[in-house]
């Protein structure tokens, strides 16, 4: 019996139910009101532990028809954590795999706490011509491209979101005048 | 009611502001729903942010004209270049698009365009009909039939929105337990926040819903670096002039085809988690059935576009009679569009209709009114689609993210708010890769509140458990959550396993108990049709010695051999 992708999922499904049902043990009780706080969220960590407890099973049942038939692929996806047999395996496919979704994050992140700072008009030009440059092609012709959608579409958004809808966005320490 | 909530919606949805508001929900939604990768849910959820400063009526109808536009906007890129804008068009592509190869694509766009217009009236008409009916019979609910719909509703999504049912039900459960995190509605208690003080206000509905869905669905869309980098669209395709006339005349002589796609449509945006994606195949489908030439399909025929486009207008109608009527959304927009009610103090319920009378008719004359609009817009969001599908990916893609972050600030000018959609961004993108279906999360963090409040209500007003199945609604909604729970096996295993057999007799004698049950005239009659209906079956199993039917394929390849 190999461990496959959905069997690693599985077993974190559970882990996550221990823990909750652990910390709804800190839900404070209530003299009042006609239903404790803790019973709904344990009816469906119940539910959710005996789906998980299927869903494991259902997965070990997988990988052991996988063992029969395709053991190589099902090592693969454990592995790889992606779908067996599709381009290079270990880390370093992974990584290239997710390397789109990981550098939106990690600018995203990167945004986020700066946004104290830079605001969400200059932080957000910033972080959208980041996003184009680190998605789009090398090339130092689109730097200016990207420069202008930047500017002009974030300039945009915020101009509406300010003036037109009258939301105060963050104006980052680097421009607060109060 | 009067006729003064009616005039007074007339003149909210007429005045010229929202008018305006109008056209640039339609031109958005018709625009969003022609790009591949965009779906009309993420073009209805981007769309909230703008509302919450406007009214009531002004929000809800500009996002009516973005779902009614997004519906309308897969034909546009099916038709032209072969592939789908939206799953709710995949089977206009299967006429639309050899129509237009046969050198006809302004009667082919025509098609389209008039069977969706005249699908979405039909579904109008049905909604206004239908919508305060089905809410007199909610105010028949107590709490516990009301629970008892939360878990039919959550069932059915989660059996109907993946292959694995299992990841389904699992998908509902995690968003019924992300709504149980942070400050308890019913006693004001803490719960899951781990220490951490922030978390003590819990996560909001709608940055969830946005993280989850449209932050996941962007970082999908640009997962293949190369993919991101290319036109939306490599095609050819330009403008053409739409025949408005020869189209009217075919879809004229398609009229029963029409009416029945349109009651397919209705009844499919009915039943929770089943939208337009479903619809405009089991119409195309029905279609085929029916037609006298169903050889033509697949080949150009004005009938294969007739059908899955009226069924996917109508659908919407469907999915607006649930949520008004019951408070319970079906699927994704409706969730959206519940959300933008409660950010104007609105609660959705049985007594919606009676009690917000003028906004529920400002709804009504909207989802009427959006549609003229469509038609009106195509021809000149035909050009703006063809400028946009030849933009990259990325681009939209780096844009939309921080708008997604400015919109969900502006909710509640919370920088936490961000955090949440960024966290719940990874979650869906993570779940997703994972095959987790996302519908029945958000529909779980949306209904969890409902279902919770009204399991406290239930078990406040009488202790009494065995209730939930003595009352004949909840035992209803319970018989159908547990029949629509099994009913991926029984589709898997029709041809296979005798049980299947029995699937639909049980099902119709169980679905009677509740119906004789509940008292009258008419639904002790149906529950009687039931019965009869279910013997009939057993009887013709029994004549036919509990034979197993054989699939169509496999009839053809035994009659070939």
């Amino acid at each position: 019996m190999s461990l496959n992708r959905d069997v690693v999922v599985a077993l974190l499904l559970l882990l996550l139910c221990g823990v909750f049902f652990w910390e709804s043990g800190n839900i404070q009780l209530t003299d009042y009101g006609q239903l404790d706080s803790t019973v709904w969220p344990r009816i469906i960590l119940g539910a959710l532990l005996i789906a998980s407890l299927v869903y494991l099973w259902q997965a070990l049942r997988g990988a052991a028809s996988e063992d029969a038939g395709a053991a190589p692929q099902a090592a693969a996806g454990a592995a790889g954590g992606g779908s067996a047999g599709t381009g290079p395996g270990g880390l370093a496919g992974w990584i290239s795999r997710y390397r789109n979704a990981l550098l939106c994050y990690a600018l995203f992140l990167t945004f986020l706490l700066t946004l104290p700072i830079l605001g969400m008009l200059l932080g957000g030009i910033l972080f959208v011509f980041a996003a184009l440059t680190a998605l789009g092609r090398p090339s130092l012709k689109l730097v200016p491209l990207h420069a202008a959608i930047a500017v002009g579409t974030v300039g945009a958004m915020w101009a509406v979101f300010t003036f037109g809808l009258r939301v105060f966005l963050p104006e980052g320490v680097l421009f607060s005048f109060q | 009611m009067g006729f003064e909530p009616l005039i007074g919606a007339f003149g909210e949805v007429f005045s010229p502001y929202n008018l305006g508001l109008m056209f640039l929900g339609v031109t958005a939604g018709l625009i969003a729903g022609s790009i591949p990768g965009f779906t009309i849910a993420m073009a209805v959820v981007l769309t909230l942010p703008f509302t919450f400063g406007l009214s009531a009526v002004e929000g809800l109808s500009t996002m009516i004209g973005v779902f009614v536009g997004g519906l309308s906007g897969g034909l546009m890129a099916g038709m032209l270049t072969g592939i789908p804008g939206t799953p709710s068009s995949v089977a206009t592509v299967f006429d639309g698009f050899p129509l237009v190869r046969r050198g006809k694509p302004g009667l082919a766009l025509g098609l389209g365009v008039w069977s969706s217009f005249f699908g979405g009236i039909i579904s109008a008409v049905v909604l206004v009909m239908l919508a305060p009916q089905l809410a007199r019979i909610g105010l028949e609910f107590g709490p516990w039939d009301f629970f008892a719909l939360v878990v039919f509703a959550l069932t059915i999504t989660a059996s109907l929105s993946g292959e694995n049912l299992t990841k389904g039900i699992i998908a509902g459960l995690l968003g019924l337990l992300i709504a149980t995190i942070g400050e308890d509605e019913v006693n004001g208690v803490a719960r899951f926040d781990f220490g951490f003080e922030p978390i003590e206000q819990g996560f909001g509905f709608l940055p969830v819903l946005v993280g989850l869905f449209a932050f996941s669905q962007l970082l999908s869309d640009v997962q293949d670096r190369e993919q991101a980098r290319r036109p939306l669209m490599e095609s050819s395709a330009r403008a053409v002039r739409v025949e408005h006339l020869a189209a009217i005349k075919i879809v004229a002589k398609n009229v029963v085809n029409l009416f029945r796609s349109a009651f397919i449509g209705v009844f499919t945006g009915i039943l929770p988690a089943a939208g337009g994606s479903i619809s405009n195949i089991l119409a195309y489908d029905q279609a085929k059935k029916a037609s006298k030439n169903p050889e033509a399909f697949g080949k150009g025929s004005p009938e294969g576009i007739v059908a899955p486009e009226a069924s996917n207008n109508a659908t919407a109608g469907g999915a607006l009679i649930t949520m008004m009527a019951l408070g319970i959304p079906g699927d994704v927009v409706t969730a959206v569009m519940l959300g933008a009610l409660l950010i104007h103090n609105v609660q959705p319920s049985p007594t919606f209709i009676s009690d917000n009378a003028q906004l529920a008719y400002g709804i009504f004359v909207a989802f009427f009114l959006a549609h003229f609009i469509m038609v009106f817009m195509q021809a000149f969001c035909l050009r703006a689609f063809l400028m946009i599908v030849r933009m990259p990916m990325y681009f939209l893609a780096s844009v939309i993210l921080l708008y997604t972050a400015i919109g969900v600030f502006a909710l509640s000018n919370l920088t936490y708010d961000i955090w949440v959609l960024f966290i719940f961004g990874i979650v869906g993108y993570v779940l997703k890769s994972l095959g987790f279906p996302l519908a029945p999360i958000i529909l779980g963090v949306v209904l969890g509140h409902i279902a919770e409040l009204n399991l406290s209500r239930a078990v406040g007003t009488n202790d009494d458990l065995t209730l939930f199945i003595t009352r004949p609604w909840s035992l209803f909604f319970l018989i159908v959550a547990l029949f629509s729970a099994a009913f991926p096996w029984y589709q898997r295993n029709i041809g296979k396993m005798r049980w299947t057999l029995f699937y639909i007799p049980v099902a119709s004698l169980a679905l009677s108990v509740p119906l004789i049950m509940m008292g009258g005239v008419v639904r002790p009659g149906i529950g009687l049709l039931l019965i009869a209906y279910a013997l009939y079956k057993l009887y013709r199993h029994h004549k036919a010695g509990w034979a197993l039917p054989q699939k169509a394929g496999d009839k053809s390849a035994a009659e070939t051999a």
